[in-house]
């Protein structure tokens, strides 16, 4: 099989979570009962390999799995149409260390649920910005936006990859199984780096391998917008975020029971204080 | 889209300011517009309130 083309993912990927987010935006036009929508990685193809965010698609599971990832306090007060799409594997220690005030970029934003719990931890004098390649999920997270009441949350359009952000204006970038899905992480990274503050964190959390993923995983492009294609080794993963320049970077990777070496990690790294960004091309 | 996202907008390709053209709002909220980079001479969309910053060669 010939490896996919970096557009080819990008518009795997894409076409796979509109379709996942459609049925729900669907339900809040007429009011019925709402789809579940599967997890980020229970795609089909990706049935013998573990799913980041288990493979169950049900509601119930669904909102079980985001219950025990977030605690029930913390989802209780947003509505389905916020908790039926969020397909990470879960990031609420980044969340739970926010600080009021600060401003805060959600990589891959989805349907928003990091970003107005985010929302209430930074309070009204932060602000969370969400970033999201697929209209759909910036419509979504749009009516979800006024739902949930949040007014310090502003979503766009953008690619993670090119992030239409200023330099040196966010405090925390968090990210929710996002990145392995960007065929492009040096530049990810890159960007990550130059729109932090210095001194700001990058904490998010990920799909890596543990050991080298079998070859046929690395050509299918079900099994990118499954989170499990795109994921890196975690050593790797690590690596290219110091070659962005970021320090103090931790990686906490555990392994999927018969995963084959998937596993789940939070990320940690910080952008050095008086370091500046490395030139950009344009 | 509100106002106030403009203090932290950039042309994604090279992040710069963009200039804002507002065609249709409702209270704070822009619902139409565009987004404009005059240095790379590009035109970013605002549609129903979302603004498009996706790089035009990566737009559907």
């Amino acid at each position: 099989m010939t490896a996919p083309t970096n557009d080819q993912i990008r518009e795997a990927v894409s076409r796979e979570y509109a379709g996942r987010v459609r049925g729900v935006l669907d339900g809040i036009e007429d009011e019925v009962p709402l789809v579940a929508a599967s997890g980020c990685c229970s795609a089909p193809a990706a049935e013998e390999a573990p799913s980041c965010c288990g493979s169950d698609a049900g509601t119930d599971a669904q909102v079980t799995r985001i219950a025990a990832l977030y605690s029930q306090a913390e989802v209780a007060d947003l509505p389905s149409t916020v908790t039926d799409v969020s397909f990470g594997c879960g990031n609420p220690t980044a969340i739970a260390a926010l600080q009021p005030g600060q401003v805060v970029l959600d990589l891959g934003s989805g349907g928003g649920i990091d970003c107005f719990l985010a929302a209430k931890m930074v309070g009204p004098a932060g602000k969370v910005y969400g970033v999201d390649r697929t209209p759909e999920m910036i419509a979504l997270a749009r009516k979800n936006a006024a739902k949930v009441g949040a007014t310090n949350v502003e979503f766009r359009q953008g690619e993670i990859e090119a992030l239409p952000v200023d330099s040196e204006s966010v405090d925390v970038i968090i990210s929710n199984c996002v990145i392995n899905l960007a065929p492009d992480k040096d530049a990810v990274f890159r960007e990550a780096f130059r729109v932090l503050k210095p001194g700001g964190r990058l904490q998010v959390s990920d799909m890596v391998w543990k050991r080298e993923a079998p070859a046929e995983l690395k050509s299918d492009l079900e099994q990118w917008a499954g989170c499990i294609s795109g994921a890196l080794l975690e050593s790797e993963y690590v690596a290219k975020i110091r070659a962005a320049g970021f320090d103090n970077v931790t990686s906490d990777a555990r392994e999927y029971e018969l995963g084959k070496g998937l596993a789940t990690t939070n990320v940690v790294a910080t952008r050095p204080a008086g370091v500046p960004a490395p030139g950009r091309c344009c | 889209m509100r106002h106030d996202l403009m203090e932290i907008l950039v042309c994604p390709l090279c992040k710069g300011d963009l200039q804002l053209t507002v065609e249709k709002e409702e209270g704070a909220e822009i619902l139409d517009g565009k987004l404009y980079c005059a240095a790379c001479n590009e035109t970013f969309p605002i549609e129903e309130g979302i603004p498009n910053l996706l790089p035009p060669d990566l737009r559907d």
